[in-house]
């Protein structure tokens, strides 16, 4: 896990939550509890109503592909064994949407709306990534 | 609204740039230096005539305001620079026009001026992408931590919904690369003069799928100026005024995703069946999508032609596939688009190559390219600002 060599989130107060839940194998993301808005990117307050009353709500981790990309390029040296790798757009269940990848699944496998579901990977010590396979 | 309504009260009155090119080995403050003095020059002005600066796409990677400033001992009463993100060309001109308007300067040299072989890593997309730093990716909701990264992958997300959700295809979209290709090919300036076809096209290579290497805009070195003052003190120099006759701002907010119009639902735009609805730019100007002689957007990839056509309501969500065909956006056409070559064949100048044309083509400058009579254009992009222009 240490010679991890990807880029990794800038982990901050705003969006700490997120990925301690994902560590901990939760999809969290802030839920207002005035209004009901659930909201991602993090934010310390509601988009909706500013309410600054909110919830770190789970959720299904269940969701479809909105869209996706293939590069033939790696723009990251850490990524040039991995071309062509794809990175996807996922609407949860819940909402919001997420970039992501796509993994269980050949490129040329994936089709618009496809089912999908959360796969937590433990990238290194301190970070998971969400990572999304089809739904059998 | 009324004392401040600018229609026609700002002008353009002077164009410039440097040379344009892959691997120029100068510097942004060379090349920055060098579109002023020509765009001065242009409008017979003085370098101690100007005293606004509004450099676009600047610190870190374009031109440094300060720096640029200091280097052409300028004497500014008014300055500003946006930062490295190449969607802020309407807005530098809009302040600009503002701020002559109000009097806060008599003559701004808005620009902008990039060096990417002065770099020697890449700086769009990769290690030295600042954009996917910012908090939630920025405006091109890039996500290194997923490899997610450039500005290129953000269009490639659309074109890839757009494809599924109307049945465009990729060899429909070679037709806006082709088209610009054409008008570089009449354009002593631009980079990419040799014409391409369709074929080409889909016979190159896939950068981020479903985008392939011509749908891509030039990485180069460059920089181009414009000279607003006001429409009085415009009317006294030596060239015809273009005139600002309309303007709209660049929208943000959770509704937005640089790429597209409101409702195509990528990131966290909510999905509903977008009607452009009527703008406000038109209205200003005092003119309808029947009055427009050639319109120029941000290219930087050529689904962004795509999407700027349906946001501005020249087609229909769904249509501009179809729309872009059989030469209509070529000049000659119904809708001549981007007559320079675009980012995509002329070079990036991010959006200051496409106002100097603009220019050049209300002045009847434009030879083998000229739109015919051409009396009203439009500026208009996909992430929804514009500028109308009339001389």
């Amino acid at each position: 896990m240490s010679n991890y060599t990807k880029p990794l989130p800038a982990i901050s107060t705003l969006n700490g939550p997120y990925w301690d839940g994902l560590k901990q194998r939760e999809l969290k993301m802030p839920s207002c509890n005035d209004c009901g808005k659930l909201w991602y990117p993090p934010a310390p307050f509601c988009p909706e109503c500013w309410s600054r009353n909110f919830t770190w709500r789970q959720l299904s981790g269940r969701g479809t592909v909105n869209s996706w990309v293939v590069f033939h390029q790696a723009y990251f040296s850490s990524y040039k064994d991995d071309v062509p790798y794809n990175v996807a757009e996922v609407e949860l269940e819940e909402g919001p949407r997420l970039l992501t990848n796509l993994v269980g699944i050949a490129n040329e496998d994936i089709v618009m709306g496809m089912a999908v579901e959360i796969v937590y990977d433990d990238v290194t010590d301190e970070v998971t990534l969400a990572k999304f396979r089809p739904v059998k | 609204m009324s004392d401040w309504n600018l229609k026609d009260q700002t002008a353009v009155c002077g164009v410039g740039h440097s040379s344009y090119g892959k691997r120029l080995n100068r510097s942004t403050i060379d090349l920055g230096g060098e579109a002023i003095r020509n765009a001065l020059e242009d409008a017979g002005l003085k370098k101690n005539d100007l005293d606004g600066l509004i450099v676009s796409f600047g610190t870190p990677i374009g031109a440094d305001a300060d720096t640029l400033a200091y280097a052409l001992g300028l004497k500014l009463r008014m300055y500003n620079q946006t930062w490295a993100h190449g969607r802020f060309t309407a807005s530098c001109l809009q302040w600009a026009a503002m701020a002559v308007k109000a009097g806060l300067a008599n003559y701004v040299a808005c620009l902008a001026s990039i060096s990417f072989s002065g770099f020697r890593k890449p700086m769009m997309g990769g290690a030295s992408d600042g954009e996917g730093a910012r908090e939630g990716g920025g405006g091109h909701g890039e996500d290194p931590v997923y490899g997610m990264t450039s500005p290129g992958a953000g269009s490639a997300l659309i074109a890839q919904k757009y494809f599924a959700k109307y049945g465009a295809t990729s060899r429909q979209l070679g037709a806006v690369a082709v088209a610009f290709r054409k008008h570089a090919s009449l354009n002593p300036a631009a980079m990419m003069r040799n014409p391409i076809s369709i074929e080409d096209h889909q016979n190159s290579r896939f950068v981020c799928e479903p985008l392939r290497l011509l749908d891509y805009c030039q990485i180069n070195d460059g920089a181009a100026c414009v000279i607003v003052t006001t429409s009085e003190r415009a009317r006294d120099l030596q060239k015809s005024p273009v005139f600002i006759s309309g303007m709209q701002g660049l929208p943000a907010g959770r509704e937005e995703f640089i790429w597209t119009h409101p409702g195509f639902g990528v990131a966290q735009q909510s999905v509903f069946d977008y009607q452009p609805e009527p703008q406000p730019v038109y209205q200003m100007a005092g003119v309808t999508h029947a009055d427009i002689d050639a319109l120029f957007t941000y290219d930087a990839f050529s689904i962004l032609v795509w999407t700027a056509l349906e946001r501005w309501g020249f087609c229909r969500p769904g249509e501009a596939a179809a729309f872009t065909q059989d030469g209509r956006i070529e000049v000659g056409g119904d809708l001549p688009i981007n007559t320079h070559g675009g980012l995509i064949s002329e070079g990036h100048i991010m959006g200051w190559n496409h106002q100097v044309e603009i220019v050049r083509q209300l002045r009847g400058e434009c030879g083998p390219r000229q739109v015919a009579n051409a009396q009203v254009i439009q500026w208009a992009n996909a992430y929804g600002d514009s500028l109308i222009y009339r001389r």
